[in-house]
C-alpha cells in the first residue's frame, strides 16, 4: 500500500521535529490558557472603554474588536521569536553551525514547526469561538484578507531580522541573553501595536510609532485587516524596513559571529 | 533539614548578607548595572504603559478615572517590586530550583527551609528599580484624588499590598511544586504563570462577565493583586468591611494550597531525590 511521504526535506524534517517537542511540557498548556484569558480580558475591555465612545478612532468597536482577536490568533508571526536565544544560553548554537544547512534556514523551521501546533490547538479554536466572543473574524474585504496574507509574511521576515540584529548586539557587547530578550520583548508588545491599536495611543504617538520597524511587525498586518490604514502605505514601510534590517543584521551578525565562535557557540 | 526556631535577629542578619551579595551582583561594572537596572524598569513599566496610554487617550477607563488607572498601576509596581526585591534568584520561579535540583542547597543548610525562601531572594539593590515609579504614581494620583489618608486607610494599604505579595508567591509555589513530580517538564512551569499574572495584573476587570471574573479572581487570581485591592482602597465601586477584609482572607487560603502543595511536593521529592544527582544526571 502506497503511504503519503513528506519530501524528503532537511527543513522539513527540523520543522517536524521541533512541532514535535512542543508537547514535550506542560507550559504550553498555561500559554494557551494566558492567552485566551489575555485576549477576554482585551475585548471585555474595549468594550467597557469604547461603548460610550463609537466614534472616538479610526475603528468602529467592532473594527476593533476583529483587531484584536486577530491579533491573538496570530501573536506567534507578528511577535517572531526563533531558538536563537535557547542556542546561544545552551550553547548549542556551535551544532547547528556544523549542520550542512544555513542557519537562519535552520531556526526558521525550528520556528515554524511549533507554529502548526500552536495554529491547530490554539488559533484555530479561538477562530471557530470569535461568534460566541461576540467578534466577527472576518476581514474587512475579500481584497484586504488576501493583502493580509502577504503582510504577514513580509511581517514574518522584518521579525526574522530583527531576531538576527538582537542575537548579534547580544554576542557584540556581551549581555545577559535573556535581559536583552525581556527588554525587547516589552518594548516590541508596545510599540508593534500587538496589544493595542497604535491608532488608539494618545498625543499622536501612534502616528511616530507606525514609522518605526516594530509597527511594521504587528501594526501593518492587523491595520490592512481592520482597514485601520491605507494598505499600500503599510505594505511599502514594510518593505523599506525589509530592504534596511536585513543587510544590516547579515552585516552585524557576520561582524559577530566570530566572537561566538570564539566563546565555543 | 533543620527545624529549630529561628529568631528575627537571625533572619535580619541574612537579608543583611543577602543585601550586601546582592549590591556586590551589582558591582561588578557599570554596564552590568546599568543592564539590570533598565531591564527591570523597562519590563515593569511596559506592563503598566498599556493600561496607561488606554487611560490617557479615553480620559479613564469606565468608571475609573484616570488618576485612579495611576493608582492602580503604582500599587500594581509597588507590589511587583517587593517581589522582586524579595524574591529575586529564582525564589519566585521556585519550579527552577526544584526541577534543577537546586532544592538541595537550601536543604543542606543549618537553617529551617523556610528561612532559606524569604531570605535568599533578597535583592534591595538588583530588585528596587520600580520603587521610584511606584512611588511616583502612588503620590502623584493620591495628589490628583485629592485624598487624605486616615490611618485606617495606611493599615488597609499595607494590609494589602502585602496580601497581594502572599497571593503572587502562593500562586506560583502552588504551581511551582508541580515541578516535584515533574522536575525537567515543569522546570519553567513559573515562567508561565508569572507570565501570566504580570499580564493581566494592570487591566481593569470591571467589563468582564461572570465567569471570566470569577476565574480571574480564583484560579488565576490577577485580579485579586491590584484590581481588587485597588477598588476597595479608593472606593471606585460601594464597599463594605466584608470586602476590605476578603483580600487578606483570600491571602490566607492561597498561602494555605501553595504550603499544603509544596509541603506534599516536599515529601515526594524526599523518597525521589533529583534526577540532576543520579549516575546519568547532569550534576554528577
Amino acid at each position: 500500500m502506497l503511504r503519503p511521504r513528506l519530501p524528503d526535506n532537511a527543513y522539513l524534517k527540523t520543522a517536524s521535529m521541533a512541532a514535535a517537542a512542543t508537547t514535550d511540557h506542560p507550559g504550553f498548556l498555561l500559554t494557551y490558557a494566558l492567552r485566551l484569558l489575555r485576549v477576554l480580558v482585551l475585548l471585555a475591555l474595549w468594550r467597557y472603554v469604547l461603548v460610550d465612545r463609537v466614534n472616538s478612532g479610526p475603528l468602529s468597536l467592532a473594527g476593533v474588536l476583529t483587531y484584536t482577536l486577530i491579533a491573538e490568533v496570530f501573536a506567534e508571526q507578528l511577535n517572531v521569536r526563533t531558538s536563537l536565544n535557547l542556542a546561544f544560553w545552551e550553547g548549542t548554537l556551535v551544532i547547528r553551525f556544523l549542520r550542512p544547512m544555513g542557519l537562519v534556514r535552520q531556526l526558521s523551521a525550528e520556528m515554524v514547526g511549533p507554529w502548526c501546533i500552536d495554529f491547530v490547538l490554539f488559533s484555530l479554536p479561538l477562530l471557530a469561538m470569535a461568534p460566541l466572543l461576540g467578534v466577527d473574524p472576518r476581514p474587512v474585504s475579500p481584497g484586504l484578507g488576501a493583502l493580509f496574507v502577504v503582510s504577514l509574511a513580509l511581517a514574518i521576515l522584518v521579525g526574522l531580522a530583527m531576531e538576527l540584529i538582537t542575537g548579534a548586539v547580544i554576542v557584540g557587547l556581551d549581555q545577559p541573553v535573556w535581559l536583552i530578550e525581556w527588554i525587547r520583548t516589552a518594548i516590541a508588545l508596545l510599540l508593534s501595536g500587538a496589544l493595542l491599536p497604535l491608532a488608539y495611543y494618545p498625543w499622536g504617538l501612534g502616528e511616530l510609532f507606525a514609522w518605526l520597524p516594530f509597527a511594521a511587525m504587528a501594526w501593518a498586518p492587523l491595520a490592512i485587516y481592520t482597514a485601520a490604514g491605507n494598505p499600500l502605505t503599510l505594505l511599502a514601510s514594510q518593505l523599506v524596513w525589509l530592504a534596511v534590517l536585513w543587510p544590516f543584521g547579515v552585516w552585524l551578525w557576520d561582524a559577530n559571529r566570530e566572537k561566538l565562535v570564539s566563546h565555543g557557540g | 533539614m533543620a527545624s529549630s526556631t529561628f529568631t528575627p535577629t537571625q533572619l535580619g542578619r541574612l537579608w543583611r548578607l543577602y543585601a550586601g551579595m546582592d549590591l556586590l551582583y551589582i558591582a561588578r561594572g557599570p554596564g552590568v548595572a546599568f543592564t539590570y537596572y533598565l531591564a527591570e524598569l523597562v519590563i515593569g513599566a511596559a506592563a503598566a504603559t498599556a493600561t496607561f496610554l488606554l487611560a490617557a487617550r479615553f480620559d479613564g477607563i469606565g468608571a475609573w478615572s484616570r488618576p485612579q488607572i495611576l493608582f492602580l498601576l503604582g500599587y500594581a509596581m509597588l507590589v511587583r517590586m517587593l517581589v522582586t526585591v524579595f524574591f529575586s534568584y529564582n525564589l519566585a520561579h521556585i519550579s527552577r530550583r526544584i526541577g534543577r535540583g537546586q532544592l538541595d542547597h537550601l536543604l543542606i543548610q543549618p537553617q529551617p527551609l523556610w528561612a532559606a525562601l524569604v531570605t535568599e531572594g533578597f535583592a534591595p539593590v538588583s530588585g528596587s528599580s520600580m520603587l521610584a515609579p511606584a512611588a511616583f504614581l502612588l503620590i502623584w494620583s493620591g495628589q490628583q484624588l485629592d485624598m487624605t489618608p486616615s490611618a485606617a486607610w495606611w493599615a488597609l494599604f499595607v494590609v494589602d499590598v502585602l496580601a497581594s505579595v502572599v497571593i503572587v508567591q502562593s500562586f506560583e509555589y502552588a504551581w511551582g511544586s508541580v515541578a516535584f513530580w515533574a522536575p525537567r517538564a515543569a522546570e519553567e512551569i513559573n515562567s508561565h504563570s508569572w507570565d501570566m499574572l504580570q499580564t493581566l495584573i494592570p487591566f481593569p476587570l470591571d467589563g468582564l462577565s461572570g465567569l471570566a471574573l470569577t476565574s480571574l479572581l480564583t484560579i488565576v487570581p490577577a485580579g485579586l493583586i491590584a484590581w481588587y485591592p485597588t477598588r476597595v482602597l479608593l472606593g471606585v465601586a460601594p464597599v463594605s468591611w466584608v470586602e476590605a477584609a476578603a483580600l487578606p482572607a483570600a491571602a490566607l487560603l492561597f498561602a494555605t494550597f501553595a504550603a499544603w502543595t509544596f509541603t506534599r511536593g516536599l515529601r515526594h521529592y524526599g523518597r525521589t531525590g533529583s534526577s540532576r544527582y543520579l549516575e546519568y544526571g547532569h550534576r554528577r
